[in-house]
C-alpha cells in the first residue's frame, strides 16, 4: 500500500501521525540536512525555507559540538524560550525533524513519539 | 584602536562554490570546525556549508578569528549572526563564474548595509583558464582595483598576502572612518 505512495505522501501521513498522538504541537517540519524544506505543517506566517535552513544549521552545528564533546551520534538539538521551544531531531543521514512546541508540553511522550517520526522519516528518504 | 593582543574577528563571505571553506582551511593553522553537509541540490560539488567554518590564524603577531559563511540565500540568517563584532570581510567569487557575480554583489550589499565594515573582494579560481581579471572584477563592482585582489583558495601565501591587505585596510582609521563608533572596545 504505502509503496505505490510517493515520498511527499509519506512523510506527510507520517507528520499527521505526529499532530494527531501531540495536538498541541505548534508546528512540525522535516528538511534536508542542507537547510531545503521538504513537507511542512507549521502554523500561517512562519517562513518554511527559514525555519529549514535554521533546523539544518542548528543540525549542523549540533553535530560538530556532540563530535567535540564525544556524545556519540547526535539524536536532537532544542532551543528554548520562556514561551516557546523547539527541538530539532536528526532523521538519518538526509534529513531533519524540526517540532515546535508551547512551554509546558510532555517530553518524555514528545521525545518517544518525534524520535519514531524521525526514524520514519529517515525510512522515507 | 583594538589591542594587537585580542583576536580580530575576519568573515569569509561569498556565493556557493567561491571557495570560502577552501580559504579557511587554507590557511587556518588550527583544526577547522566545519560544518559541512551532503547538497541534496545540484550545485556544482558534493558538499555545501549549513553553519560556518571555523578557523585562526596569527599574522603579524595578530591573532585572527577567520568565519566562513554559508553561500546559500536562504542561510543569510547566519551572515547576520557572523557579522556581529566582525573587524574586515573577505569576498571570494569565483572568477570562472561571471553568472554569480550580481549573487556576490548582493551578498556584499546585504552585510555591508547592515554592518559598514572593511573589506576585500577575492577573485578565486586564478589557475583556471577562462578566467576574470581582478582588474575587470573591480570595474564591475566598481570598488578600486585595491580592493580586488586574484588568488587560489588552495595557497596558504596568497591567502595569508590578502588577509594582510585586509589587516591594513581594518586598521587604518583613513578606510574605516566608521570603525571608532563600531568598536567598543577601544579605549
Amino acid at each position: 500500500m504505502t509503496a505505490t505512495l510517493s515520498k511527499q505522501d509519506r512523510l506527510n501521513a507520517t507528520l499527521s501521525t505526529l499532530r494527531t498522538a501531540m495536538p498541541e504541537l505548534r508546528g512540525v517540519l522535516v528538511a534536508t540536512v542542507d537547510g531545503l524544506p521538504i513537507a511542512q505543517a507549521m502554523s500561517d506566517g512562519t517562513d518554511a525555507n527559514r525555519v529549514a535552513a535554521m533546523a539544518a544549521t542548528a543540525i549542523g552545528l549540533g553535530k560538530r559540538i556532540n563530535d567535540t564533546l564525544g556524545g556519540g551520534e547526535l539524536t536532537d538539538m532544542s532551543v528554548s524560550g520562556l514561551t516557546g521551544q523547539v527541538y530539532i531531531y536528526s532523521a538519518g543521514s538526509k534529513g531533519v525533524l524540526a517540532v515546535v512546541v508551547p512551554t509546558g508540553v510532555n517530553l518524555g511522550l514528545l521525545h518517544m513519539e518525534a524520535r519514531d517520526t524521525a526514524q520514519s522519516v529517515a525510512n522515507i528518504l | 584602536m583594538t589591542s594587537v593582543h585580542s583576536p580580530l574577528k575576519v568573515v569569509v563571505a561569498g556565493p556557493v562554490g567561491a571557495g570560502k571553506t577552501t580559504f579557511v582551511q587554507t590557511i587556518s593553522e588550527t583544526l577547522v570546525v566545519s560544518t559541512d553537509v551532503e547538497a541534496s541540490e545540484d550545485i556544482g560539488k558534493l558538499n555545501t556549508t549549513v553553519a560556518f567554518d571555523f578557523g585562526t590564524l596569527r599574522l603579524d603577531g595578530q591573532e585572527l578569528h577567520l568565519y566562513g559563511t554559508p553561500g546559500q540565500d536562504r542561510f543569510s540568517f547566519m551572515w547576520e549572526v557572523l557579522c556581529e563584532g566582525a573587524l574586515g570581510l573577505v569576498l571570494l567569487v569565483a572568477g570562472d563564474r561571471p553568472q554569480d557575480f550580481l549573487h556576490a554583489r548582493n551578498i556584499l550589499d546585504f552585510i555591508t548595509s547592515r554592518n559598514p565594515i572593511p573589506f576585500l573582494v577575492g577573485v578565486t579560481r586564478q589557475d583556471q583558464g577562462r578566467v576574470w581579471q581582478p582588474s575587470d572584477v573591480a570595474l564591475y563592482f566598481d570598488l578600486s582595483e585595491r580592493q580586488v585582489v586574484g588568488l587560489n583558495a588552495t595557497d596558504p601565501a596568497e591567502g595569508r598576502g590578502l588577509l594582510a591587505n585586509l589587516l591594513e585596510l581594518t586598521l587604518t582609521p583613513l578606510f574605516a572612518p566608521e570603525l571608532g563608533d563600531t568598536n567598543p572596545r577601544s579605549f
